[in-house]
């Protein structure tokens, strides 16, 4: 997983250019393809920088070996129905960052196994950021196999997505850590509005997470940050982020946070 | 055969994989600051404070 993470950051790094994902692993290896399954959407960063500054690496389809290699880890790691939030949100977040990064030419894109308690995919046709949106929350996603209903257009909008709204700030803090690799742009727009309205308690987070010293937590949450309204000037958060960075001993994942808050920011400070 | 063998890794691999997306957050301990002032002060508070005001002692001789 570290190697991924140094890849993926180096690619941020540099611009993206020469990346390929495939070029990182063997292939055939479970554990290649668990890596890819743990780090997300993120593994398609560099393309997702592309797409943003019309840089990024050489453009690549959903069917090619980058998008194959995806679909592999998906389809090896599909979350089973005692799996967490989290894992599903993150599987819907990668399968999203295929269609959306690696766009086949003129087919449907993934079509990889569906996970066994939900995350069944809306009729095709949708933007991906919309399509997205409604597994904002595990509570929106039908049975297995039956289409979902799209979320409302209000990020915080339902019962189903109620932890956005009364989670108790530490706890916000560590699940939107654990999301962070949602925060890509488009990939996940009602969670990043959601999250945005409650700013305040994100920059509490933050601090603690530096205080106890869980830099990957700190990170994770800096990257919603950057992409959030309003960030109080107080926090300090570019430096913040540089010293949590700093601080993590090289920690890769780490490194590809702070890398990818650096590249995709957003949002503004006051 | 090479499938009853391989079945365990992968089986442990998923394990890890959901493990590694939902892991919990690492031991560690956080006084909120506000917290921490409002009991320092108290505690400033009773240190100050001036001593229960106890009978005087009369000599019974």
């Amino acid at each position: 997983m570290a190697d991924v993470a140094n890849g993926v950051a180096l690619a941020l790094d540099g611009g993206g250019g020469s990346y390929a994902l495939s070029a990182l692993l063997a292939q055939d290896d479970r554990v290649a393809l668990a890596a890819i399954r743990v780090l997300g959407a993120d593994v398609l960063a560099p393309y997702a920088l592309g797409r943003a500054a019309g840089g990024g690496p050489d453009g690549q389809s959903a069917g090619g070996p980058d998008g194959q290699l995806v679909r592999r880890a998906l389809a090896a790691y599909p979350p089973g129905a005692d799996a967490s939030d989290v894992s599903r949100w993150s599987y819907q977040g990668l399968a999203e960052a295929t269609r959306a990064f690696l766009p086949d030419e003129g087919t449907s894109g993934y079509s990889g196994t569906e996970p066994a308690g939900g995350g069944a995919n809306p009729a095709d046709g949708q933007p991906y950021a919309d399509r997205f949106s409604y597994s904002l929350s595990p509570e929106n996603a039908g049975p297995a196999g039956s289409p979902n209903p799209a979320n409302p257009a209000s990020p915080a909008g339902s019962a189903a997505d109620a932890w956005l709204r009364d989670a108790p700030w530490p706890k916000l803090s560590h699940r939107a850590s654990q999301l962070a690799a949602l925060a890509l742009p488009g990939l996940a727009p009602a969670l990043a509005a959601g999250l945005a309205a409650r700013t305040e308690d994100l920059a509490r987070g933050f601090v603690r997470a530096v205080r106890r010293r869980d830099w990957l937590q700190a990170a994770g949450v800096g990257r919603w940050l950057v992409r959030a309204p309003d960030v109080p000037d107080s926090l300090g958060l570019e430096a913040g982020m540089v010293y949590v960075r700093r601080m993590s001993g090289g920690d890769p994942r780490v490194a590809l946070h702070a890398l990818a808050a650096r590249r995709f920011p957003g949002g503004g400070s006051r | 055969m090479a499938t009853e063998l391989t079945a365990p890794v992968e089986t442990a691999l998923a394990v890890e994989v959901e493990g590694l997306l939902d892991s919990a957050e690492p031991e560690g301990i956080y006084r909120d600051t506000r917290e921490c002032g409002g009991g320092l002060l108290l505690a400033g508070l009773l240190l100050i404070s001036p001593p229960t005001p106890r009978p005087t002692k009369t000599d019974a001789r």
